[in-house]
C-alpha cells in the first residue's frame, strides 16, 4: 500500500509544513543577523508586541469555527482599550473595575453582533463591518482624536512590560488565553457543537442543536477575549490611542486562515493559529532588520493571507476527495 | 420498434443502441428512441430505470459508451461529440423540474438572459425594441404576462413557459430540434398542470417535438401521442398512447416480474397501543391525514413529489408547524415545537437530502456519529475522547460502515457508508419512532440491502418506523403496511399479500382523479 504510505507522509508534511518554514526563517535570519535578529531582546520584542495580535486571532477563530466572520475585532480592541484607560484616567475607577470593564464591553458588542447575525440572519461580513464602522465613529467622537496617556497605574503597565522568569508577562497571558480557547474548542461539548454548526448549520439544527444560541455565544466569548486584549493593549502602551486596532482585522484574518493550513489541517485550531502569528511576526521582524522598508509588512501580510486562503481551500478540496 | 423509412424527413431525434456503464452498474443498455416533428413523446420509468441517465447523455453531461448512435435532424453525433454547448447548438433544449427563473427580474430580462440583449452602438440596451420583442414572444408562446412585470409574479405554469420561450425564441415559428421537459409538473397545482399541457399541445401542433419525462401517468394519457418506457436501463417498449390505459402503462413500466425482494413474513399486529397515532394531521402539503404506526411495525407512505408524504415527516419532527390535528406518541399528546423537542420525545429523523440536511461533510466519521450528543462524553470538566471513539467503533461495526478509521472525513466515504453513518446516528439511542425519507437514495444495491436489514432489526427492537419513499419497490420490500398519499390525503392502504409496487404505483399515480 505505497499510496497510503505516501499520502500519510504527505499529510504529515502538510501538518508541519508551516513549522518547518518557521524554523527555516529563524535559522536563516539568525545566521545572517546574529547580532540583531538572534538576540534575547529581539525575541522579547516579538513576543511582547505580538501578544495582543495573537490573542485577537485566537478570539477571531471562535466565530470562524462556527462559520462566521468577525471584522469588528480591531475596533472592539480599540473601544475596550479606550474604555479601560478612560475609566482609570478620567473616572479614577478602581483597577479591578477597569480590568473587568474591557471584557464586559467586548462581550456586549459580541452579543450585539451575534443577535444581528444569528437572530436576524444578516451576513456576518457586512454586519461586523458596519458595527466596526459605528464603533470607530464613536471612538473618535468620544476621544476627539486624542490619546489617553495619564493616570494608568503602574500595576497595570507592569503587566505589559515586565518579565516573569525572563519572559515577557504578556506571553503568560497569551498562554492562558490559548489554553482557554483550546479547551473550549476541543474539550467541551460546546466546541464540538460549534464545529458542527460551522460544517452544516441545517444538519446541526436537525440533530437538535440550538444553532442561534450557539452562534450568539461564539460572538460573546470572542468579544470578551477581544476585550481582554484591549486591557492588555493599555498595559503595553501605558495608555490608549484612538487609532488602535484600526487596521488589525486583516492581519488577524491572515493569521487565522494561515493557521488552518497546519497542525490540524482543514480546521481553525489553536496551535496552528499561534504558529501563524509568530511565523508572520518573525519573518517581518527579520525582513525589517535586514533593512527592507516598512511597506513590506503590509504586502507580506496580504500575500500570506492570499496564500493561506488558497492553500486551505485546496487542502479542503483534497480532504473532501474531490 | 416502429421506425418507418417514410417518416425520415420528420425524424428530429434518432437514438440507437445507447449504453452507459458506471463503475459497478450498467445504467443504460442499448436504448433506442425516435422523436418526430410535432409529437409529444412521454418517457416513463421507475427510479433507477435510466431515465435521468438518458437525459444527461442527451444534454451532453455524460458521454455514452462507444457503439451507440445519436442523430439530431439527420446529423450523427458520435460518442463524446455531444457536449452541453453542442446539444444547445443542434437544438436539444432542456427545462428542468424547478424552472430557472429570476423572480426579481422582469419577464423581458428573463427571456433575454442567456441569449443576449439588443444593444445600440454604445452598448446600451435598446429597451423599447427589447420590450416589443418580448411582447411578440409572449404572444407566440401563449404566456399570460407582460414584458415589464417581475417574473416572480407569473403563475407557476407561465414560469415554466418563460423558460421554454427563452430556449426556443430564436426559432421564430419554425419549431426545430427537441424540447425536453423533465418532470415539469411535479410541483404544479392541478389547474396549472392543465394550462401547461394545453400550451405544450399548441407548440406541438406548430411542429415542435417534445420529450416529456414524467412520473404522472395520467398526464401521459392526456397529453402525449407516444410513450417509451425504460426499465433497468433497457427500452421495454415504445407504443402509441391512444391504445393505453392506466394499468397497461403500469405494466409497461414495471413489467410482469415480481419485486426483487418481497416481504414474506407477515407482520403480526400486537395488542399494545400504537406507538404513533395521528388524527387529521394537517400542515404544509398535508391536508388531514390519519394513520397509526404499531409497535414493531414498519409503515410506508407512498407518494409522489408534492403529495405531502415528505411533509408528514417534517410535521412530526417539528420543522414544519402543525396547523391542525392531533398526534399521540407512546400514549402522550405530541406536538413538537422543533427538532429538539421531537428528539427529547424519542423521535429520530433521516432527511432526504443527505448533503444539505444530514451530514457534516468536513468533519470526521466519528463526529458525524456523535453529533448533537456530546454532553454524555463530558465528564470531570473535559471531553472523554476515548469513550467517544470507542462508541464510534461500536457503531461502525454494528451498522456495517466501511471506513479506514473513526477519523476518516465523512465526505470521503462512499454514498452507502455515509448513509449508514447517518442511520447509525439516528438509531444509536433507540428512538421510539424513526422517520425516514428516501432512506436509500444515492446508495448502491449492497448497502441498500444492509440498510433494509438494519431497519427491520430496529423495528423488531423497540423502534417504530415510518418511511416515505418514491421508490415503491423499496416500500413493498421494506414495509409491513403502506398507505398511499395523494394531495395531502391518505387514499388507500395496502398490506401483504397484495402489497407490491404495481398496487402502490396505481394508488399513488391515479388516486388523484378519484380523490
Amino acid at each position: 500500500m505505497t499510496r497510503t504510505t505516501s499520502s500519510a507522509a504527505l499529510a504529515l508534511l502538510q501538518r508541519y509544513f508551516l513549522l518547518l518554514l518557521f524554523a527555516a526563517v529563524v535559522v536563516g535570519f539568525s545566521i545572517k543577523l546574529p547580532d540583531s535578529f538572534a538576540t534575547v531582546l529581539n525575541f522579547r520584542n516579538i513576543v511582547g508586541n505580538q501578544a495582543v495580535l495573537a490573542i485577537l486571532s485566537l478570539s477571531a477563530i471562535i466565530p470562524l469555527v462556527g462559520g462566521q466572520f468577525d471584522l469588528s475585532v480591531g475596533s472592539t480592541l480599540g473601544l475596550t482599550s479606550i474604555a479601560t484607560a478612560s475609566l482609570l484616567s478620567r473616572f479614577s475607577a478602581p483597577l479591578w473595575v477597569a480590568v473587568l470593564a474591557g471584557p464586559a464591553l467586548g462581550a456586549t458588542i459580541g452579543w450585539l453582533n451575534g443577535l444581528l447575525i444569528a437572530r436576524l440572519g444578516l451576513n456576518s461580513l457586512i454586519t461586523t463591518l458596519a458595527v466596526a464602522t459605528v464603533i470607530v465613529g464613536f471612538i473618535s467622537w468620544y476621544t476627539e482624536g486624542v490619546s489617553i496617556l495619564t493616570g494608568i497605574p503602574t500595576a497595570l503597565t507592569d503587566m505589559g512590560s515586565n518579565l516573569w522568569l525572563g519572559l515577557p508577562r504578556p506571553l503568560y497571558l497569551l498562554g492562558a488565553v490559548a489554553l482557554l480557547v483550546w479547551y473550549l474548542l476541543d474539550h467541551t461539548p460546546y466546541g464540538r457543537y460549534l464545529q458542527a454548526v460551522g460544517s452544516n448549520p441545517n444538519a446541526a439544527r436537525l440533530v437538535g442543536l440550538d444553532v442561534g444560541r450557539i452562534t450568539v455565544l461564539s460572538f460573546v466569548i470572542s468579544g470578551s477575549i477581544t476585550g481582554f486584549a484591549g486591557v492588555l493593549q493599555v498595559a503595553r502602551d501605558g495608555g490608549a490611542n484612538p487609532q488602535t486596532g484600526g487596521s488589525i482585522a486583516l492581519p488577524v484574518l491572515a493569521v487565522a486562515f494561515l493557521g488552518v493550513t497546519s497542525i490540524h489541517p482543514g480546521r481553525f485550531n489553536v496551535p496552528g493559529t499561534l504558529l501563524a502569528v509568530f511565523f508572520l511576526a518573525t519573518t517581518v521582524s527579520g525582513l525589517s532588520l535586514v533593512g527592507v522598508d516598512n511597506w513590506v509588512e503590509s504586502a507580506f501580510n496580504g500575500a500570506a493571507l492570499l496564500t493561506a486562503v488558497a492553500l486551505s481551500t485546496l487542502v479542503g478540496r483534497r480532504r473532501a476527495g474531490a | 420498434m416502429e421506425a418507418s423509412p417514410s417518416s425520415d424527413r420528420d425524424l428530429v431525434l434518432r437514438v440507437r443502441g445507447i449504453a452507459k456503464t458506471f463503475p459497478g452498474t450498467r445504467a443504460l443498455d442499448g436504448v433506442s428512441l425516435d422523436m418526430r416533428r410535432g409529437e409529444i413523446h412521454a418517457l416513463i420509468g421507475t427510479n433507477g430505470s435510466g431515465k435521468s441517465t438518458l437525459i444527461k447523455i442527451l444534454a451532453g453531461i455524460y458521454a455514452p459508451d462507444a457503439g451507440g448512435e445519436i442523430a439530431v435532424n439527420g446529423t450523427p453525433l458520435g460518442p463524446g461529440a455531444l457536449t452541453p454547448a453542442k446539444a444547445k447548438e443542434v437544438g436539444l433544449h432542456f427545462v428542468h423540474q424547478v424552472p430557472a427563473v429570476f423572480p426579481m427580474l422582469s419577464v423581458t430580462e428573463n427571456i433575454a438572459i442567456g441569449r443576449g440583449f439588443l444593444t445600440g452602438p454604445s452598448g446600451r440596451i435598446r429597451w423599447a425594441e427589447q420590450r416589443a420583442r418580448t411582447a411578440r414572444i409572449l404572444e407566440r408562446f401563449h404566456i399570460h404576462g407582460t414584458p415589464d412585470m417581475p417574473a416572480g409574479l407569473l403563475g407557476p405554469a407561465d414560469r415554466t413557459l418563460v423558460v421554454i420561450a427563452r430556449a426556443l425564441q430564436d426559432l421564430d415559428g419554425a419549431h426545430g430540434g427537441v424540447l425536453i421537459l423533465d418532470e415539469p409538473t411535479a410541483s404544479l397545482p392541478g389547474p396549472e398542470v392543465d394550462r401547461l399541457l394545453d400550451t405544450l399541445r399548441k407548440y406541438a401542433d406548430q411542429g415542435q417535438a417534445i420529450l416529456y419525462v414524467t412520473h404522472r401517468l395520467d398526464e401521459v394519457l392526456r397529453a402525449t401521442q407516444r410513450v417509451t418506457a425504460l426499465r433497468d436501463g433497457r427500452n421495454v417498449g415504445t407504443v402509441a398512447t391512444a391504445g393505453m390505459d392506466q394499468s397497461k402503462l403500469v405494466s409497461l413500466m414495471l413489467g410482469h416480474a415480481v419485486d426483487r425482494e418481497r416481504r414474506q413474513d407477515a407482520y403480526v399486529p400486537t395488542d399494545d397501543p400504537p406507538v404513533l397515532a395521528a388524527r387529521s394531521l394537517a400542515g404544509g402539503a398535508v391536508a388531514g391525514a390519519s394513520f397509526e404506526v404499531g409497535r414493531h411495525e414498519v409503515l410506508g407512505i407512498a407518494g409522489l413529489i408534492g403529495s405531502g408524504a415528505a411533509d408528514v415527516q417534517r410535521l412530526l419532527y417539528g420543522t414544519l408547524p402543525m396547523t391542525s390535528g392531533e398526534v399521540v406518541l407512546d400514549g402522550r399528546p405530541f406536538r413538537p415545537e422543533g427538532p429538539r423537542a421531537a428528539i427529547a420525545a424519542g423521535v429520530a429523523y433521516l432527511p432526504p437530502d443527505r448533503a444539505h440536511e444530514a451530514e457534516f461533510p468536513a468533519l470526521s466519521l466519528r463526529a458525524n456519529l456523535t453529533a448533537g450528543r456530546m454532553e454524555r462524553y463530558f465528564r470531570g470538566q473535559r471531553l472523554r475522547h476515548d469513550a467517544e471513539r470507542s462508541d464510534a467503533r461500536v457503531l461502525i461495526k454494528r451498522f456495517f460502515i466501511r471506513a479506514s478509521s473513526t477519523e476518516q472525513t465523512q465526505s470521503t466515504l462512499s454514498g452507502g457508508n455515509q448513509q449508514k453513518a447517518i442511520l447509525a446516528r439516528c438509531l444509536r439511542d433507540q428512538p421510539k419512532l424513526l422517520l425516514l425519507d428516501e432512506p436509500t437514495q444515492g446508495v448502491d444495491v449492497h448497502a441498500r440491502i444492509e440498510i433494509h436489514k438494519l431497519l427491520r432489526e430496529a423495528a423488531q427492537g423497540n423502534t417504530a418506523v415510518l418511511v416515505v419513499s418514491s421508490d415503491f419497490e423499496e416500500l413493498a420490500s421494506l414495509c409491513d403496511r403502506v398507505v398511499a398519499m395523494v394531495r395531502g390525503r391518505i387514499v388507500g392502504e395496502v398490506k401483504p399479500p397484495s402489497l407490491d409496487s404495481h398496487r402502490l404505483t396505481e394508488l399513488a399515480h391515479f388516486a388523484a382523479e378519484s380523490a
